[in-house]
């Protein structure tokens, strides 16, 4: 492969990064939340398979990024079941609303 | 080397108790069984292990490469230091069954002196540091829940906390000695260590040698850190006698003496270990002098005769110091199951509101008595054969102050020890336990008799053993003792005994001894001119001060968290960002630092 397509993969994987942290941090509701972090955790899976592919050793890219992978589905159910509850106990999905850190 | 399956079978097996007697569940007289067989099960296999001490057996299981292995190791120290666990920690599960009766959360009380017990047998045996590191937390945390095992008992809960904070902070010096080592030589293996330890640069080695006093003083509860073991009192008698005698603060003692060659060239160790123990065993004694809490100025004299034992080894009387450890294992189980059996009995520890209690309890008495001769070190009862030892050591090697001081506390230890005994067993009897309605007093319990008995006998002859004991020590411990130290065995016992009679030191510590006991008979005297002791009095009531510094760090560590509260708002946004800026300043490092 060229160069070029190493290009427009690191870029996507910049973008992809930016856009899942810009949502985690101005986003208020959870299940929203959960979707920028899913953005943001993609582009990292992505960039282990072009640093795999980069590196000559695909293999262990492609490997690494199904771990991930299965490890971040787990970890989506149970942040929207945790939503759910959160939903069902507070009335909200709100953040500000919900943090009882600072009373 | 041959593999012996009997060592980790001696580490395990009361951790196999642990597990059972919790599945035993409801099963009140089903659990005792259990925990009572799995323990003397133990305390046989450990005094089975003795033997084992002079051949080349040993075993080792490799946990991979960040841990290297799991390996065991029968020297002296270990073989004895497991077996007094095992033995004396199995008398007093016994003691338990009468003591623990018509109690809740048996089931978890069994199972963690069972867990205790494997632990500090893992404890002795271990020749990987990083296993010792593991064992000697684990010892911690079973001390925190026995300590606080009546957990509706805020005094309870906050004494097992101080415990398990204090003993935390001094494994930390243990932990980074450890580390330091495997960062110098690469291997967490203990003779690997003791062999290179003079290669080692001798600013590290200082670091290390540091870091371990500190963590033996903090588990012995030595000076500065002796303020945890009276607090631990709040525990069940029978987890006293436990933690004084069997498991807890002995390893303390172990860890310098296992470790006293590799340190003792480092300029002040062995100073420093000497301050600490003279510091320690003199203001535990006052401190014992004035409590009115009977398990209070026990605790204190534990830490006092600790304070003994760690003098004996920054003298360089490695043999004294174990040879302590031995009889005072025995004479303090003893004394605290004794006064077990009394509290048990009368319902307060306050020795004020005792008394009179010689004819309603004659065995406690008698078994009481012998302890408190022991803890006195009057003859021939082995505290006394011991202390002259470490005394007489103390006196050729170490320095004449610390000698001098150690004098003085021999002198107050015998004042505490009568005066224990007279509030308790001969003052004149106290209203309050005879009222109609209260409890009547009675004697101990059959499993009572069962633990005191054994322990009385053991008080009276342990000392019989002095000739092989540092046989078994010189033998099988190349680092502590040159090769023309290897005892004449059996016949040592009698050489023993000639030459602690033929020393002046003896009797001056006697002549020391018998104005500690006339200090007491004549307390009325003392009285009279003792306004001018008053200040001394008070500050010995308060600890010192200890208390005040220890609730001062405790104060600053609340508030810095209470300060720092304003970071945290609980809002995610705040987080990431958080976590972002924390990204992109590690990558500026990185980015200026290349």
């Amino acid at each position: 492969m060229t160069g070029s397509v190493w290009t427009i993969a690191i870029a996507a994987v910049l973008c992809l990064v930016a856009i899942g942290i810009y949502g985690l941090l101005i986003l208020r509701n959870l299940i929203k939340i959960v979707v920028a972090l899913q953005v943001f955790a993609k582009g990292t899976i992505l960039i282990m398979v072009v640093a795999g592919g980069m590196a000559g050793k695909p293999a262990i890219g492609q490997s690494l990024a199904i771990t991930v992978l299965v490890a971040d589905t787990a970890i989506t159910i149970v942040a929207l079941a945790l939503a759910i509850q959160v939903r069902r106990w507070c009335g909200t999905l709100d953040t500000r609303v919900i943090s009882t850190l600072r009373r | 080397m041959e593999t012996s399956w009997l060592l980790p079978l001696t580490v395990f097996l009361p951790w196999a108790g642990a597990l059972v007697v919790l599945a035993a569940g409801r099963a009140a007289r089903l659990r005792i069984v259990l925990a009572i067989a799995f323990a003397a099960a133990d305390a046989v296999l450990s005094l089975l292990l003795i033997p084992l001490a002079s051949s080349r057996t040993g075993f080792s299981v490799t946990l991979g490469g960040a841990f290297g292995e799991l390996s065991l190791l029968p020297d002296g120290f270990g073989v004895f230091l497991a077996a007094v666990a095992a033995v004396i920690g199995g008398l007093a599960v016994v003691f338990s069954v009468d003591y623990m009766r018509g109690e809740e959360g048996q089931g978890r009380y069994y199972a963690l002196v069972l867990f205790f017990i494997g632990a500090m047998v893992g404890l002795v045996l271990s020749a990987n540091l990083l296993m010792v590191v593991v064992f000697w937390e684990i010892t911690a945390l079973c001390s925190w829940l026995l300590i606080s095992f009546h957990n509706d008992d805020p005094k309870a809960v906050a004494g097992g906390i101080k415990a398990l904070i204090i003993t935390g902070l001094g494994g930390v010096g243990l932990l980074a000695g450890s580390l330091a080592i495997y960062a110098q030589s690469g291997t967490f293996d203990i003779p690997t260590f003791m062999a290179q330890a003079h290669g080692f640069p001798p600013q590290l080695l200082a670091w290390i040698g540091f870091g371990f006093l500190a963590a033996a003083a903090a588990k012995s509860a030595q000076f500065p850190f002796q303020t945890w073991l009276p607090d631990a009192m709040e525990a069940p008698t029978p987890i006293s006698a436990l933690i004084h005698a069997a498991t807890m603060v002995n390893a303390g003692v172990y860890l310098l003496a296992r470790f006293y060659p590799a340190f003792s060239s480092v300029p002040g160790w062995t100073l420093a270990v000497v301050l600490v123990g003279a510091v320690s065993a003199f203001i535990a004694g006052l401190m014992a002098v004035v409590a009115n809490d009977l398990k209070r100025a026990l605790a204190w004299s534990t830490v006092s005769q600790l304070g003994f034992m760690v003098y004996a080894i920054g003298a360089g009387g490695i043999f004294q110091s174990q040879f302590h450890l031995l009889s005072h294992s025995v004479f303090k189980a003893l004394l605290f199951l004794g006064a077990g059996a009394v509290i048990h009995t009368v319902g307060t520890r306050d020795m004020r509101q005792m008394g009179g209690l010689s004819k309603k309890m004659p065995l406690t008495c008698v078994v009481f008595v012998i302890g408190a001769l022991a803890l006195a070190g009057i003859p021939p009862v082995n505290g006394f054969w011991s202390k002259e030892l470490l005394l007489e050591g103390g006196l050729q090697s170490g320095p004449f102050w610390a000698y001098v001081v150690m004098l003085v506390t021999a002198g107050l230890t015998a004042l505490y020890a009568l005066r224990c005994v007279w509030m308790v067993f001969f003052a004149p009897p106290q209203e309050s336990h005879e009222a109609p309605g209260a409890h009547p007093v009675h004697d101990a319990g059959p499993a009572m008799k069962v633990a005191l008995i054994p322990l009385a006998l053991g008080s009276l002859a342990t000392w019989l053993l002095a000739g092989p004991f540092h046989a078994l020590l010189a033998r099988t411990l190349p680092f502590h003792f040159g090769p023309g130290e290897v005892g004449p065995g059996a016949s040592g016992t009698w050489q023993m005994v000639v030459e602690v009679v033929s020393a002046p030191s003896t009797w001056l510590a006697l002549a020391v001894v018998a104005v500690g006991i006339l200090a007491w008979v004549g307390r009325g005297v003392f009285a009279k001119m003792g306004a001018g002791l008053r200040p001394a009095r008070r500050a010995a009531e308060a600890g010192f001060g200890f208390e005040a510094i220890n609730r001062g760090i405790a104060n600053a560590v609340q508030g810095a968290g209470e300060g720092l509260r304003a970071t945290q708002t609980g809002v995610l946004n705040w987080n990431i960002a958080a976590i972002v800026m924390a990204v992109i300043a590690v990558l500026a490092a990185l980015a200026l630092g290349g």
